[in-house]
């Protein structure tokens, strides 16, 4: 079983202000400018809590900085000090943590699951936050667990110094309705728009329904609303494991305990309810382009596709695949798509299409054999094949190969094998190449942010 | 001086373009064919073998008995798939994988399609799709029973002609007599294949004699014609092992001395 996803988030002094100090200790309690002397004409890189306190920010010319604290001490950036320590923080807590992601002045970690010398999870963000105290030889951590990246950001912010605030699951959305919507770092006219209905708290936000806020302001106001509810923007969280381990596994982690599912999901809401079925095209397709944008990005491919039909007077249909070839672009997402669309019924007229992708995994490379004409396109002929067997029945497309210990029967001297065997599907995934239609079917574990 | 034949080449060109009028060298220049490895099929009866991007058929002899074609069909997917990806389309049913290990094919890289309904436009758009991504090889064995039907199969034919002529492909078609029209004419090159007769050694049927004739080509001259032997490889044994090619070329033989046939096949 998939244990809920929990994440934990430390923000620190930037470390390049704790190389300073580091440097000169003697300005531990002094307001303290990180980026150059003061000449120069350059951005303030980071400052103390007493330099802010006297209207310094990061970003600000060094200028305006000394303008404001003229008190301050100004020192260069010892970017491999700063170095150093992020990668002595990194050390540390990838002993404690299977999947980490370290910043300048937030290191975020993966707490699903049980940890086998912190069974409880309390204990376990002691022991992270102590780790960075530790380290860094700073008391300004402040640490927040929540399950997702956003809360927990949120939750550090709003905990003090050497303090956890910890958000027990489903109360993310009650420790955010009072917050302002500035917290959820929403774009200035989208927050003015807001503001000027009344709705200027995060809570009033997630009343708000999904369709309304996606028709007033595009995908930004669909990601607001998922914000608003405290999930994470899609694919924010987790990262890819850097140990390349299935699932984000970890020794560290009790009882085969497996970090968060990996899952990407797009969902396009379709005005009073469309049944023609160049329409639908259309839409998938959009999807289909989005999510491949997204792997692009990431560079990363999905195992798994699924096309969910949502109805208004009966069942979400769907049908899912792994494709021999997992796709990582729009161009080769969109024909498992299309195939996948031409699979389904359609009794009614559809209200949402919504395109999921699982079973994330990173781009990995081949070399391409030079003395076989056509191995470069191995792929693609693999992808094709996974199309037909998809459309047609296993049968279609086979590979054969022969039996071990042959009979005397000619029809046992050889069997048939899936064109893709070698390429091997993981986990839960169905074998590839074959499309599994059914209902929704709830025994799948469902990331939050695409309960929608 | 301009002749009117310049002067019609001239209009030609001006009206559809350079590409509509080559002159016959650049059709048979290297690169564009495939080598089958068998020195008749290439330059006696081919101009370098199998051509890239066009369809060519094996039309069977009209029945009864025999005709070596799909055998023939076989043991070049065979050669084909020691070098390339190769996708074999069995409408007819008949392929025996482990036939094909014994003419030396390599199975990792043969792809067999069979489309459920043994329809043959279904047939041949799942073959269109395959050439589309990017296999270089297709084979596709007819059954001898005509279409019925399946109306559209033309129509698929078109579709994969088209993508062979895309991707540069090789097509090879076996078809058993008569052949319908629609894949006469989407042919560029029509070997007739035709029983020469049972190849026996020490009373054990051994192979087939095969007689090839180009009917019909767009890529060279018809009319010339050749002898092949269809070896029947020893099961449990790939061609490689046994040391024996599964096609064994009998025209110079036949053409010399007819009693070394039996020489040349062991």
């Amino acid at each position: 079983m998939t244990p809920p996803p929990r994440v934990l988030c430390a923000r620190y002094p930037h470390l390049a202000l704790v190389a300073a100090w580091a440097n000169h200790p003697e300005l531990r309690h002094e307001p303290v400018v990180v980026g150059g002397a003061a000449e120069l004409r350059l951005p303030v890189l980071a400052a103390s809590a007493a330099a802010q306190a006297a209207g310094v920010r990061p970003g600000q010319p060094l200028r305006e900085a000394q303008q404001r604290c003229p008190a301050a001490a100004f020192v260069a950036a010892d970017e491999v000090a700063a170095a150093r320590l992020r990668g002595a923080l990194l050390d540390r807590l990838c002993r404690l943590a299977p999947i980490v992601e370290v910043g300048d002045e937030a290191a975020y970690c993966d707490l699903s699951g049980r940890h086998a010398a912190h069974p409880e999870e309390s204990g376990w963000a002691v022991a992270v936050a102590r780790s960075i105290t530790g380290l860094l030889d700073d008391d300004g951590v402040a640490v927040g667990v929540a399950s997702s990246r956003l809360v927990a950001g949120i939750a550090a912010g709003r905990a003090g110094s050497r303090r956890i605030r910890r958000i027990a699951p489903g109360e993310e959305a009650v420790f955010l309705a009072p917050l302002p919507l500035v917290s959820l770092a929403v774009d200035a006219g989208i927050a003015a728009r807001l503001a000027a209905l009344g709705l200027d708290c995060v809570g009033a936000v997630a009343n708000l329904s999904s369709a309304d806020l996606q028709r007033q302001f595009g995908p930004a106001g669909k990601d607001l609303w998922h914000r608003a509810r405290g999930e994470d923007g899609v694919g924010e969280w987790p990262p890819v494991p850097r140990s390349g381990g299935p699932e984000g596994a970890s020794p560290l982690m009790a009882g085969g305990a497996m970090g968060p599912p990996r899952r990407l999901g797009e969902r396009l809401l379709l005005e009073g309810g469309v049944g023609d079925l160049e329409a639908l095209r259309f839409a998938v397709h959009r999807c289909a382009l989005e999510l491949g944008e997204r792997l692009r990005r990431q560079g990363r491919r999905a195992a798994v596709i699924t096309l969910v039909c949502e109805f208004d007077q009966a069942q979400a249909e769907e049908l899912r695949i792994a494709p021999l070839q997992p796709p990582g672009s729009g161009a080769e997402l969109w024909p498992v798509a299309l195939e996948l669309l031409a699979g389904l019924r359609l009794p009614t007229p559809v209200t949402a299409v919504r395109l999921e992708i699982e079973g994330l995994q990173g781009q990995v490379g081949r070399q391409v054999d030079l003395w076989r004409r056509g191995d470069a396109a191995g792929e693609e002929i693999s992808g094709a094949a996974s199309r037909l067997r998809a459309r047609f029945g296993s049968a279609a497309v086979r590979r054969a190969a022969l039996a071990v210990d042959p009979g005397d029967l000619p029809e046992r001297r050889f069997r048939w094998a899936d064109p893709g065997a070698e390429a091997g599907a993981g986990g839960d995934a169905p074998a590839r190449g074959t499309a599994l239609r059914g209902r929704r079917q709830p025994a799948v574990p469902v990331m939050p942010a695409l309960r929608r | 001086m301009s002749t009117p034949l310049s002067q019609a080449l001239a209009t030609l060109r001006r009206r559809y373009g350079d590409a509509v009028i080559q002159s016959g060298d650049t059709l048979s220049r290297t690169g564009s064919v495939w080598p089958t490895g068998l020195p008749t099929l290439d330059f006696r009866l081919t101009a370098g073998g199998l051509p890239l991007g066009r369809l060519s058929l094996l039309a069977a002899s009209p029945p009864p008995g025999a005709s070596g074609r799909l055998t023939l069909l076989q043991a070049l997917s065979a050669a084909a798939s020691r070098e390339r990806t190769a996708v074999y389309l069995d409408l007819a049913g008949s392929l025996d994988p482990g036939f094909l290990a014994d003419l030396g094919a390599d199975l990792e890289a043969l792809l067999v399609v069979r489309p459920p309904s043994g329809r043959w436009g279904e047939g041949l758009s799942m073959a269109r799709s395959l050439v589309v991504a990017g296999a270089p090889w297709l084979a596709v064995a007819l059954p001898p029973v005509a279409p019925g039907r399946d109306p559209g199969w033309e129509h698929r034919l078109t579709g994969l002609v088209e993508a062979v002529s895309a991707r540069q492909a090789v097509c090879l078609v076996a078809a058993a007599a008569p052949v319908p029209p629609a894949l006469g004419y989407a042919a560029s090159l029509t070997l007739g294949c035709e029983a020469a007769g049972w190849q026996e050694a020490h009373g054990d049927v051994v192979g087939l004699r095969t007689r090839l004739t180009v009917l019909a080509s767009k890529v060279g001259a018809p009319g010339e014609a050749a002898t092949l032997l269809l070896r029947y490889p020893r099961p449990f044994a790939t061609a490689h092992v046994v040391g024996w090619p599964a096609v064994v070329d009998l025209t110079a033989v036949v053409e010399r001395a007819p009693s070394q046939i039996a020489a040349a096949a062991g």
